[in-house]
């Protein structure tokens, strides 16, 4: 009995080891801006609430500000700016960066740190210039 | 030994590349002639060879292998009932999912071989072989609120649908069930109670929320244990159990992965 154990000790033993060896790690560093391009592309994104420090103010059920990213990278919102966006990795942050016109043809170009996104909520801050608490957003898919 | 088994396959890669270059070679009758005489003589040292290594693998199998006898190749299949359980603990990450439970064991299936016989004509044993396909029920322990949206969120996204091959040692053990149930005729109907270790090596990929940090492991031990009822050597009718030893996901994150499988056994030589 002990010669059967130790039998099926050994052969539990070289699979473990074989597939350990075998098992590589994988690059994921585009991993992460392909789920965000997941997540935020080809949705209109309203904002529900914005939040500074212990100011909040809520959107919901009114008229509110939108935003939508499409699939080919291109952006619109409710303000009238049309452009491209990207989503990168700076530091441990994603950014959303946004680079548009206004309806005057004047260029804008403004970046958003995202603290959290996933299918139907996006939550993104910034820090106004000057200013030393951040202003978050908090957007979601329904209207 | 390895020498030995290195020489040969060298030897057979050589008669496959005879083999080939005698069907595409278009040579002269002499050439063609002693081309084949030395093809032959080669073809006579190659199968010696074969035949020299099958009978030094044979001796050595035997050798090793001596006290498992009486073996029997069955086929395996049924359904398994999988769930996962899962504490994400101080897992962050940016991406968040509203939490969905489902509290239940969800069915998938399981089908393979299994090798069942007796070390030291006295303890019968099993090795099993299958390819499971989980799709498994996630019942999040802990969830956590992102204010001011409403409901539950979590960081982990847990995957359901999996594909693993499973590799089980069992130990079983006979249970006398006609002194407990008069009715039942022992020499016909056999009831045994299983038990032993089960390693899955998952075959499918990560879906791509968990490709960010490789949450699932590639290899996970669990506890197997079991009944049987072995209805006159035609079939095998079996439930197991499969519990967790340790987590299928890499820490923080806490995740438990039960399923329950329900399914025949066959002799092979029954059917082929």
């Amino acid at each position: 009995m002990k010669k059967f154990i130790k039998y099926t000790i050994l052969f539990l033993f070289s699979l473990l080891s074989l597939t350990q060896l075998t098992s590589c790690s994988k690059d994921n560093s585009g991993a992460e801006i392909n789920l965000s391009y997941q997540m935020l592309s080809d949705k209109t994104w309203y904002l529900d609430y914005s939040i500074t420090g212990t100011s909040k103010r809520s959107y919901v059920g009114q008229s509110t500000y939108f935003i939508d990213f499409l699939k080919n990278k291109t952006t619109k919102d409710s303000d009238g700016l049309n452009g491209t966006y990207t989503v990168e990795k700076v530091g441990k942050f994603l950014q959303i960066h946004v680079q548009a016109k206004t309806s005057s043809t004047n260029t804008v170009e403004y970046i958003y740190n995202i603290e959290s996104i996933g299918s139907q909520n996006l939550i993104l801050f910034y820090t106004l210039t000057g200013a030393t608490i951040p202003t978050k957003f908090y957007f979601s898919t329904n209207k | 030994m390895n020498c030995r088994f290195l020489v040969l396959f060298f030897l057979l890669m050589c008669q496959v590349a005879g083999l080939n270059a005698q069907s595409t070679t278009v040579m002269k009758d002499t050439v063609s002639s002693k081309g084949q005489k030395k093809f032959l003589a080669f073809k006579k040292v190659a199968a010696a060879n074969v035949v020299k290594f099958r009978k030094q693998f044979t001796k050595t199998w035997n050798k090793a292998f001596v006290d498992f006898k009486d073996n029997d190749v069955m086929l395996m299949a049924g359904m398994n009932f999988s769930k996962q359980n899962i504490r994400a603990n101080d897992y962050t990450s940016p991406f968040i999912y509203a939490v969905e439970q489902k509290n239940v064991y969800k069915p998938g299936f399981v089908a393979g071989v299994r090798v069942d016989g007796k070390y030291k004509d006295k303890y019968p044993y099993a090795l099993a072989f299958t390819l499971n396909k989980y799709a498994a029920g996630v019942n999040y322990k802990e969830t956590k609120p992102v204010e001011p949206f409403l409901g539950d969120f979590s960081n982990f996204k847990a995957t359901e649908q999996s594909l693993s091959l499973n590799m089980t040692a069992l130990y079983k053990k006979l249970i006398p069930v006609s002194k407990l149930i008069p009715i039942a005729d022992s020499s016909k109907y056999k009831f045994y109670v299983v038990a032993g270790p089960s390693l899955d090596i998952r075959l499918s990929r990560q879906g791509i929320d968990n490709q960010v940090n490789q949450n699932y492991r590639k290899m996970f031990l669990r506890a197997h244990l079991g009944i049987e009822f072995d209805n006159n050597s035609l079939y095998t009718i079996f439930f197991h159990y499969k519990q967790s030893l340790h987590s299928v996901t890499k820490s923080p994150i806490q995740t438990g992965l039960n399923n329950f499988d329900l399914g025949m056994l066959i002799k092979a030589s029954d059917l082929f």
